[in-house]
């Protein structure tokens, strides 16, 4: 009875019910979609930079994150990418020999990362095989090949088909000397790689460093980020024993991580200053509506109705309310989320800035229950505490005081 | 190290009369002046100590003036051949294997010389522990017979250097017995040590000296002279990018 007394006099002022419910409805609409598009553009783009190089997960010697060297290396990586393939939602596993050395061409000379891959693997987890812009990318039958950046390539005034001298430290500290022939200059977008990454063949770079076989890291690859970070557990059971330790995204990309997390932040205090002006605003016209009603109210506790009873229906008006209008947001905000979802948002003039993430150009929001629920579910939680300041003043009145009021 | 270029360390010269109550400006003067002969040519092994491995590389090394060195390396056979040329500034090394002469990138100056606890820039730097920082004397000592001195040097306000301050300790004949870097922080980062003096060459020399990086146990790197003529004129085409490339007997 209380609930259909309570429905009755929602709609006996349909003009502020109306407005009411539009506020919710905006601001429930408004959470659904940003959240949405928020989420996903993060999740979007934590892919896309770690797909760049990085991978989703790296295996690497205890300690090497501290201090990166030669002679911190994984004896046999092939057993351990083995092992890693083999681990459900992981789909490649990449074995890296990471140094830094002294690249030459003529008098032109640059220092600069140099990485043995295997290109096969390689290709699977970093996208830099499929952002050659002129010639190839390694293959299993390269013996003295390489790629680079091609930023890095300019500076050394190098094309495909040049010859590269590399001078560095091998494992056991004696001098590592090379000469490659650039067969592919690739362009990722990230500045820092394009000038300061050349790729060689696995085999022929623990040929040169001195390394016998083995490697310093394995990057590991999947399908989805979110699966590889399910696998950490079976990657650290398999890499325990051999004294290797397993670093997440997190760790790999710490600093997009804090970024991400400071985004999060001040996004969040953007939507709770939204929930808290809808609530505020709702609130404050409940609790006009309650002053205005102040001598119905005398009357109904006058023919017998308990103050609990006048204030649960007054709750239960507001409940209506915010359900009715959060209802409404979620529809049109996931409605128009849904839409977007499929056709995708395009901002002008980031291009530069999305490549930089290796983000796409068009960029889609995804409806998850869990985007989609955040922003009503605070909405309605803020409201409903709120509704109790009306729902304790109303206890109070008295029949006499309240009928006689103005 | 980083004072001296690292081949004219190799060659440290030490001659003249004991002073006595010496000025922090004159003492180290003085120590540098007898560090550098006109010129020289030295035998010196390099012993690189690392937790897991140690190696020994055996070089010879000719100096002029206060900035041309010329460092070769003559085993093992592995690195036998391996030449790096410091003319004033620049900086190029030699690889047999390539048969190619590679100048040195600025970006490179810091990374360590031939895997060594020293970096190109200790080839490189001569005397600006002379001319970019001020000196007094902190303390004085015994060592073995001869008095010492202990010499903070700290930067002059602007000066291009990496250090915090420098603590060098030399004895009386101008022999430099340690040498202490500390980092902007004021936290010792590296040290060096003479660990035997001797006679070479007709002078009191430093003939062992260890260098030891401070944040990393169990590292070090020590050079030992074993033979120097100091002060002989050394041929011009030594410190030439051809005799670099192809040395001449």
């Amino acid at each position: 009875m209380l609930a259909a007394l309570a429905w009755r006099n929602l709609w006996r002022r349909p003009q502020r019910t109306a407005l009411s419910l539009a506020s919710i409805a905006i601001v429930t609409g408004l959470l659904v979609f940003m959240l949405s598009f928020q989420i996903s553009v993060y999740d979007t783009m934590k892919e896309g930079t770690l797909r760049i190089f990085d991978g989703f997960a790296e295996l690497q010697p205890v300690g090497y994150a501290d201090d990166p060297g030669l002679d911190k290396a994984i004896d046999d990586p092939g057993a351990l990418v083995h092992e890693a393939t083999a681990i459900r939602g992981v789909a490649a596993a990449a074995p890296r020999v990471n140094t830094f050395a002294i690249l030459a061409n003529g008098p032109r000379s640059y220092g600069a990362a140099v990485i043995g891959v295997d290109p096969a693997s390689e290709a699977k987890i970093s996208s830099i095989a499929g952002a050659i812009r002129v010639g190839r990318y390694l293959t299993a039958a390269d013996t003295d090949s390489a790629i680079l950046g091609d930023v890095l390539a300019a500076n050394l005034k190098l094309g495909v088909g040049g010859r590269v001298t590399l001078l560095g430290q091998a494992r056991d500290g004696s001098v590592a000397a090379d000469v490659l022939t650039v067969v592919g200059l690739y362009h990722s977008g990230v500045p820092e790689l394009d000038r300061s990454i050349l790729e060689m063949p696995l085999a022929r770079a623990q040929d040169t460093f001195a390394m016998d076989g083995a490697a310093n890291t394995i990057a590991v690859g999947g399908p989805t980020l979110a699966g590889v970070d399910r696998a950490l557990p079976a990657l650290r059971a398999i890499a325990g024993p051999s004294k290797t330790a397993v670093l997440n995204w997190e760790a790999l990309e710490p600093a997009l991580n804090d970024g991400i997390e400071l985004k999060y932040a001040t996004s969040m205090l953007l939507y709770l200053t939204l929930v808290a002006v809808v609530a505020f605003i709702i609130l404050n016209t409940l609790l006009m509506s309650v002053l205005e009603r102040t001598r119905e109210f005398g009357t109904l506790l006058a023919m017998g109705m308990r103050p609990g009873q006048i204030g649960a229906m007054i709750w239960i008006e507001l409940l209506g309310l915010a359900l009715l209008g959060s209802a409404i947001g979620l529809a049109v905000g996931g409605g128009a989320t849904l839409w977007l979802q499929h056709t995708g948002i395009v901002i002008p003039g980031i291009a530069k800035l999305t490549a930089q993430f290796g983000l796409p150009e068009r960029l889609y929001p995804r409806l998850t229950p869990l985007s989609a629920l955040i922003g009503p579910g605070a909405i309605l939680a803020a409201i409903l505490v709120g509704g109790l300041v009306p729902y304790f003043r109303v206890a109070r009145l008295t029949p006499a005081l309240a009928m006689r009021a103005a | 190290m980083r004072t001296a270029p690292m081949p004219l360390l190799l060659v440290l010269s030490f001659a003249g009369p004991a002073l006595a109550a010496p000025d922090a400006d004159t003492l180290l003067k003085q120590t540098y002046d007898n560090y550098r002969s006109t010129s020289s040519q030295t035998t010196v092994a390099m012993t690189i100590h690392r937790p897991t491995w140690e190696r020994s590389l055996q070089m010879k090394a000719w100096t002029r003036g206060e900035s041309d060195a010329l460092v070769r390396f003559t085993g093992p056979a592995k690195d036998a051949g391996n030449a790096t040329l410091k003319l004033g500034q620049q900086t190029w090394v030699y690889n047999p294997k390539l048969n190619q002469v590679i100048q040195l990138p600025a970006s490179m100056m810091s990374q360590s010389w031939m895997g060594s606890d020293f970096s190109y820039n200790d080839l490189s730097k001569s005397d600006d522990l002379i001319t970019d920082y001020t000196h007094r004397i902190v303390s004085s000592g015994q060592d073995g017979g001869h008095a010492t001195w202990t010499v903070e040097s700290v930067p002059k306000p602007g000066a291009p250097v990496v250090w915090g301050k420098v603590d060098v300790t030399v004895r009386d004949d101008f022999v430099i017995t340690g040498e202490t870097y500390f980092d902007q922080d004021m936290k010792p980062a590296r040290r060096m040590a003479t660990n035997k003096v001797g006679v070479l060459g007709g002078r009191t020399y430093p003939l062992s000296m260890t260098m030891s990086p401070l944040d990393q146990p169990g590292q070090w790197t020590r050079i030992e002279t074993s033979d120097g003529k100091f002060n002989a004129a050394v041929p011009a085409y030594v410190f030439t990018l051809s005799n670099l490339q192809n040395p001449r007997p």
